[in-house]
């Protein structure tokens, strides 16, 4: 497995990943500096010129207004930056605690355009809801590394993860009692799939 | 936009949400906005007053805390300093731009119990500026929602839910829609153990009417 880069000396490999953090970790600008050479990294404070974006992209994401606008408020400018994954030549692109301040909608529909285009995502979060998005799943605390593995397989362990002060994501946590009463016979990881079971 | 133009529909004591796209800021020295942003000093030179250790206390922090740089704070502690600032400048009206984002669940209900105590206990305006419904919908007295430079509406708490078709849609109004896309009549909830019951209930119903048939 291909290595990309090192976050608090864990080997980050090459597959879609989500890692979960508690806010006991350490923003480290060092660590930005070390992936910015192999990958495109998207953060808060990225300073991204809307003339970068191409309009069909900006349409597709009903930001064409965005460039009209005299002044951008932080919250455009942070859409910009996110959008800045979709026209970018790097293979990788990691995402650092922004994917959540733009609405589930646009997030839905530009991580399936980023894995259609191939690019690897690694997503740095503390929303657990974001991690049914990826497939691979690392769960740090206070820099160091608490689970990793499959997404759905460290998600059963439930009890760490509640211990660490993540809730389960919803789906799964409505699921996982709708089973303890006999409602449905699994845990679900997305909406459609529990709605359609429950009322086929 | 000037928080000070949505100030006169707020009373102290209570905790508001707001809502919309917009830049805060403030010439108003009643009004202070924490943002949770880094600082390069100590954080007993961040804070430089002489009530630090109390403010400090209120946000849980320590004083093992004071001698270190804002580079060697974790990212709670960031934000939990910067609240502290705001505490020790001690002006009526608080606004918390977009500052539950990077943290975890139990880390934002920490917060909500302190928001509480600040309106209630030292008699604060609070006002929380953020995307994210469900944050607001079990703590805020009322949403102010706003565009460009206008409050554009008020909500009350019987009223969150008609929100839901203006901001980022909550994820288990997601799923009730969902529901209510297969035409089944269910209510709007809020809560996960609630809606549990409610979904629980209707297949319940559903089964029994089944097994009279």
């Amino acid at each position: 497995m291909e290595i990309l880069f090192k976050i608090n000396n864990k080997d980050i490999p090459k597959i879609n990943t989500t890692i979960l953090h508690t806010s006991r970790s350490n923003y480290n600008v060092d660590m930005l500096e070390f992936i910015n050479n192999n990958c495109e990294v998207i953060i808060k404070t990225s300073r991204t010129d809307i003339n970068d974006i191409p309009l069909k992209i900006l349409d597709s994401y009903n930001c064409l207004e965005l460039a009209k606008k005299d002044e951008l408020t932080n919250n455009d400018e942070i859409k910009i930056n996110i959008l800045k994954s979709l026209c970018s030549e790097k293979e990788v692109i990691v995402f650092y605690d922004i994917l959540n301040y733009i609405d589930n909608e646009l997030k839905d529909k530009l991580i399936k355009e980023l894995i259609k285009q191939n690019k690897t995502i690694i997503n740095y979060t503390t929303e657990i809801e974001e991690t049914l998005y990826l497939d691979y799943l690392i769960i740090v605390h206070e820099n160091k590394v608490i689970m990793e593995g499959q997404t759905k397989e460290v998600l059963n362990e439930e009890k760490i993860i509640k211990k660490l002060g993540f809730n389960m994501p919803l789906i799964t946590e409505l699921s996982s009692g709708l089973k303890y009463y006999g409602v449905v016979n699994k845990k679900y990881y997305d909406i459609e799939s529990l709605v359609e079971d429950l009322w086929k | 936009m000037e928080v000070a133009n949505i100030i006169g529909k707020t009373e102290p004591n209570k905790i508001y949400g707001l809502m919309g796209n917009i830049n805060l800021t403030t010439n108003n020295s009643n009004i202070g906005i924490v943002r949770g942003g880094m600082f390069s000093n100590t954080t007993k030179d961040f804070l430089n007053s002489s009530k630090s250790l109390n403010a400090l206390k209120l946000v849980m922090l320590d004083d093992s805390i004071l001698n270190k740089k804002g580079t060697e704070l974790s990212n709670g502690e960031i934000k939990a300093v910067s609240l502290a600032k705001e505490l020790i400048a001690n002006k009526e009206i608080i606004v918390l731009d977009y500052f539950e984002k990077e943290l975890n669940n139990r880390e934002k209900e920490n917060y909500k119990r302190l928001l509480k105590k600040l309106s209630q206990d030292f008699n604060k305006t609070i006002i929380i500026y953020t995307n994210d419904l469900t944050f607001l919908w079990d703590i805020c007295e009322e949403i102010i929602y706003v565009d460009k430079d206008s409050v554009i509406n008020t909500y009350q708490k019987n009223d969150y839910f008609k929100l839901v078709k203006l901001v980022d849609k909550p994820i288990i109004s997601n799923f009730i829609e969902k529901i209510r896309a297969k035409g089944i009549k269910i209510e709007d909830y809020k809560d996960i153990k609630d809606l549990l019951k409610g979904v629980y209930r209707i297949k319940e119903k559903e089964y029994n009417n089944e097994i009279s048939n």
